[in-house]
């Protein structure tokens, strides 16, 4: 079976879709362990800092741009897996079983994955955008010269209530993508063994439902706190 | 017990079906589901109408013909169990009971409760055999195989393929049915031959089928009266990536 083949079929499209998944969930990681520096009370020199690597170190810049590829290539894929799916039943049931055999947000995939792309631009346009392609001020601390100052957009952003619940909704979104999102990842790639299933539900549940997003929801919700 | 049915009704695959409502009286609670509906046809005959249209065989709960969707379920509410084996007195009097026919665009309605399932056939026919030896017949247990192995592929090989699994996904994916007969074969070594060709060909026929993809929800597992494990959705997932991955 050639490529085209293999990533034609159903198996083969879920594979991507879960191969992405697994680079974004990699990614949210690192991305908190990052910002969680936003909360440090030095007037921003450790984000700002942070930015500007981020910002001009190319390996960086090239995971950056490939990231964006990724995410969109999640959602192209799944896209048409999900437009596949809904025309695999034309005829719709007149009752339907409700939560009694799956749970609501293993269903809802598409839903809460389109939540978090619609997050994904607001999130982007506000503080990326502004990073690279907007007026923002600019710092210096000691050595580091002339970073932009990022912290101060992020905490003007943050002043505004709407920004903040929205953020926090998004998150909402993000919990619920990653519950299932991880462990039907696991299993698309065939990772469902009696040994191991305990310790990948553990991580999916406590490490992606839980504190990545409550990690994120908590820093507008602090400098929100802290602002008014 | 008195029970309102309300029954799917459709002329053929071509026309548009419709719900129509009966009133049955006398149920009695040892009945099973598909006693009802005799005791409705036999009604509708002697009243000159057409009576609904159902498949049924064994009524052992081992041959999987019974497809009825009852009530949003496959099967109707108990676990691990067809609508043959399925008893009145899961029901109360006075309940109102919706009956659809399995819905999926891979199972085409035939009439009424009755759909086209050889779209499962196709699928076994793509790759469900294996090769052996012309001859005299082989001495029994001649080839070692691993307890766990043996009983695992015997647990596959209990799918009656009767569809629930279709018929409980929100996106009509045949994945378990197909993930059970690629197990049976690929856990023992008779299936071994002709392994990588299998796992790929099935999932072809599977997706040429027009049965949606799974997105891995559990709602088979839920539904299918012969407990059939999503680990063997997890095996194919292996079978195919592996074979995928190998084959040129």
């Amino acid at each position: 079976m050639k490529w085209s083949q293999f990533f034609n079929t159903s198996i083969g499209k879920k594979l991507l879709v879960g191969a992405t998944g697994f680079f974004l969930c990699a990614f949210v990681i690192v991305h908190l362990a990052g910002n969680i520096s936003l909360l440090k009370d030095d007037g921003g020199e450790a984000f700002n800092t942070y930015a500007a690597f981020m910002g001009h170190n190319g390996f960086i810049q090239f995971l950056a741009w490939g990231l964006k590829v990724i995410i969109l290539l999640h959602a192209i894929i799944a896209i048409v897996l999900t437009v596949q799916n809904q025309r695999a039943r034309p005829v719709k049931y007149a009752v339907k079983p409700g939560n009694k055999t799956s749970s609501w947000y293993s269903r809802q995939m598409a839903v809460m994955g389109s939540i978090l792309f619609i997050f994904l631009v607001i999130h982007l346009s506000q503080f990326w955008w502004a990073m690279h392609y907007g007026d923002i001020g600019t710092v210096s601390y000691g050595a580091v010269t002339e970073v932009g100052n990022l912290y101060e957009v992020v905490y003007a952003g943050f002043a505004q209530l709407w920004i903040v619940v929205l953020y926090v909704l998004g998150m909402i979104a993000l919990s619920f993508h990653l519950i299932h999102g991880f462990k039907s990842a696991c299993q698309t790639f065939g990772l469902n063994h009696k040994k191991y299933n305990g310790i990948l539900n553990f991580i999916g549940i406590y490490l992606f439902g839980i504190l990545i997003p409550v990690g994120f929801a908590v820093i507008p919700v602090v400098i929100y706190l802290k602002q008014i | 017990m008195k029970l309102t049915l309300k029954v799917w009704r459709q002329q053929n695959s071509q026309e548009k079906g419709r719900f129509e409502t009966y009133q049955v009286s006398d149920v009695s609670k040892d009945m099973s589901f598909l006693e009802v509906f005799d005791v409705l046809n036999e009604r509708l005959i002697n009243e000159g109408k057409d009576p609904i249209a159902f498949d049924h065989d064994c009524r052992e709960g081992i041959c999987g013909m019974c497809s009825m969707y009852i009530n949003g379920r496959a099967h109707g509410p108990w676990d691990e169990t067809t609508t043959c084996q399925l008893h009145m007195r899961a029901y109360n009097d006075g309940d109102t009971i919706v009956v659809e026919p399995w819905r999926a665009a891979a199972f085409p309605v035939i009439k009424d409760l009755t759909v086209d399932r050889t779209a499962f056939d196709r699928i076994i026919q793509a790759g469900g055999y294996i090769s052996v030896n012309t001859g005299n017949a082989v001495d029994a247990n001649a080839i070692p195989i691993d307890k766990h192995d043996a009983d695992a592929a015997f647990a596959a090989a209990a799918c009656i393929g009767c569809g629930a699994c279709v018929a409980a996904c929100k996106n009509s994916s045949a994945m378990l049915f197909t993930s059970a007969k690629v197990s049976q074969l690929a856990l023992l070594p008779q299936g071994h031959p002709e392994r990588k060709q299998r796992a790929l060909n099935m999932v072809a026929q599977m997706d040429k089928e027009g049965f949606g993809s799974c997105t891995n929800t559990g709602a088979c597992e839920a539904e299918c009266p012969k407990g059939i494990s999503l680990t063997n959705i997890a095996r194919l997932n292996r079978e195919v990536l592996v074979a995928g991955l190998s084959s040129e």
